[in-house]
């Protein structure tokens, strides 16, 4: 990294040019990416229809209308006392941590095992569980409602967990398996040479795994919380969960975009910091592995 | 050094209790030790899970697909391969892969030259780490709220995105998703806003591990920074796009969360890519057959471009370039 600096070009008019170019293009990238979710948030403070107005094209001055509102929290308000999001929050938790937490426990075991032992076949049995998580979701739910339809799943939290976990267990399994590849296997090896038995010597490198689990355990639950459609088709009646319920508030006419913006704000507000506490992890997670900061 | 003489020392002072092997990864003594057991105990619960939430499903699918699937008490009928065979006379399939592979194309082509931009500047900036942080935001979005927010940013009414089309003369006055010339742009710029700091940041895990000897030495030569990328950054940072692009490929065949709330497909199908279309078979008009079919024709697709990126995964050449530390 410090050999970068040696790296001096010439002023050429054409570096001139990318000197000045470079910011505008930053600022305007930033403007594209936030303005979105600003307008989200302003618009969840909106109540009264013209505060939504927008003014006639051409007119630019008129962006001053968009700041012309009173805030109010009453969507929120509504949204819980009216709207059952208390109950839509708790399925989303339970079903999201549930399945994070199946996925990281039996996905850790299986990826500790698969990291250590060789056997025939172990490339098949890796392809058949990526594949799984490869899979397109609509294929998937298909079948899967049928299943559990016959197992009265439809509409209940483990049916919804366990859905779920069809996409976070395979995830886990194969992100971890590559973690654990990088543990040195001589540490379990001289606790036991040390007298440790060999699950004993699977502890003492817990605590070595432990932020890097930690981390995907969050994407498991990032990945299930935002899922749509099994939430919608599996959890549909009884596990509702926080997506399925924002998408359910569109009606064909008279759209109260404040409510929905609300429940927008809702749904994304406790993933965007949870997203960012595991961003050493994020490339990789999104990868499958592939890549690595 | 005889036998003898070995088994008389004390285990720190053999090479294996300081961890000096030829092979860290695999050390030969697992496969000879007994404790065997103990690794397919720990892998037994998580392979019997899988193979019940993913085999079990699967079957079910290829059984649908080669029957008539009745709702309610009466018994599915064999139909043998006809609900394929429907396949190819069915223009709105055809036209699913299509409007599919145009959509993806789109997609990658915006995505892979804004992230790899964007990755570059990044690369030589001083504030990389707190762009970065600000920029990935929309990944965290749940892409179905993704959806309904754009939705109400296209509004002929009430959106401001709308208002700003209008403004700079674009599209005359009618709403992007409301045309079936233009719906497909529409749920373009949202895949293009959501994702593309994913590219943004594969390609500066790439543009980290580019040989800094590589770039002096063409320097050296009097190559012009551009020529430089080119030549130089390019084709290190290749494997990297290229496993970019088979993963955001990939999940556009996975989810249609945002497509279902812009548009549905609609107007007059110009968004109904293959996977919406499934939906539409499946969900609204209940033909489980049919749809086990084309779900079928979908998964075995997917199936050979995971095994492309998988062959890219264990390219020893590139695992040895991607994990290597500057």
């Amino acid at each position: 990294m410090a050999s970068r600096e040696i790296i001096r070009y010439d002023n050429s008019p054409l570096l001139r040019l990318a000197k000045i170019l470079t910011p505008i293009f930053l600022a305007v990238y930033l403007v594209w990416t936030l303005l979105p979710l600003f307008i989200m948030v302003m618009a969840s403070m909106k109540d009264l229809l013209d505060a939504f107005d927008t003014p006639d094209a051409g007119d630019w001055g008129g962006v001053a209308m968009f700041f012309d509102f009173t805030p109010t929290l009453k969507h929120y308000y509504v949204l819980f006392a009216e709207n059952n999001f208390g109950v839509y929050l708790f399925n989303s938790l339970v079903a999201s941590l549930g399945s994070a937490l199946v996925a990281v426990t039996l996905g850790s075991m299986a990826a500790y095992s698969l990291a250590r032992m060789e056997f025939r076949g172990k490339k098949d049995l890796l392809f058949w569980i990526i594949s799984t998580r490869m899979a397109p979701m609509v294929a998937v739910t298909v079948p899967l409602y049928a299943i559990f339809r016959s197992l009265d799943l439809v509409g209940t939290l483990p049916g919804l967990i366990l859905a779920f976990t069809t996409f976070n267990l395979p995830f886990a399994i194969w992100i971890l398996k590559g973690f654990f590849e990088n543990v040195p296997y001589a540490i379990e090896e001289a606790a036991q040479v040390d007298g440790c038995t060999r699950f004993q010597a699977f502890l003492t490198i817990v605590p070595l795994v432990a932020p890097g689990v930690g981390a995907f355990l969050v994407l498991c639950i990032l990945f299930a919380w935002n899922d749509f459609l099994f939430a919608t088709i599996i959890g549909s009646g009884g596990a509702k969960t926080l997506p399925a319920a924002t998408k359910e508030l569109v009606q064909p006419q008279n759209i109260d975009w404040g409510k929905i913006m609300a429940a927008g704000v809702i749904t994304t507000a406790p993933m965007i910091p949870l997203g960012l506490l595991v961003r050493k992890y994020l490339v990789a997670g999104l990868t499958m592995g592939a890549v690595r900061e | 050094m005889s036998g003898e003489n070995v088994s008389k020392r004390h285990p720190i002072f053999t090479a294996d209790a300081w961890g000096f092997r030829a092979s860290e990864q695999m050390p030969e003594t697992i496969n000879r030790s007994p404790s065997k057991l103990f690794y397919v105990y720990l892998m037994a619960p998580a392979i019997a899970l899988l193979a019940a939430i993913t085999i079990y499903p699967f079957l079910w699918l290829i059984y649908m697909s080669l029957h008539k699937v009745k709702l309610g008490p009466v018994d599915d009928k064999w139909v043998g391969l006809k609900n394929y065979a429907k396949l190819l006379s069915d223009a709105k399939y055809f036209e699913g892969w299509v409007l599919l592979g145009k959509y993806s194309s789109m997609c990658l082509t915006f995505e892979i030259i804004i992230g790899v931009t964007l990755a570059v500047i990044l690369n030589n900036s001083r504030f990389e780490k707190p762009l970065v942080t600000l920029f990935l935001m929309p990944m965290m979005v749940s892409p179905v709220v993704a959806g309904l927010l754009w939705f109400y940013l296209y509004n002929g009414t009430f959106g401001w995105y709308h208002w700003l089309f209008e403004s700079l003369g674009l599209l005359g006055g009618a709403s992007i998703l409301g045309r079936p010339e233009t719906a497909l742009y529409g749920i373009v710029i949202v895949d293009v806003w959501q994702w593309t700091p994913l590219i943004t940041l594969i390609t500066l895990a790439g543009l980290k591990r580019v040989p800094q000897d590589q770039l002096e030495a063409s320097m050296v030569d009097g190559s012009s920074p551009i020529r430089n990328f080119f030549s130089v950054s390019l084709p290190n940072i290749f494997p990297f796009l290229l496993i970019a692009i088979l993963l955001r490929f990939m999940d556009n065949f996975r989810f249609i969360d945002a497509i279902l709330a812009l548009t549905g497909g609609g107007p007059a199908d110009s968004t109904k890519l293959l996977p919406v279309y499934l939906f539409d078979v499946s969900f609204k008009f209940f033909k489980l057959g049919r749809g086990g079919a084309i779900a079928f024709s979908l998964l075995v697709v997917t199936i050979i471009l995971g095994l492309i990126l998988v062959r890219i995964f264990e390219d020893p050449a590139r695992k040895q370039a991607m994990s290597a530390q500057d």
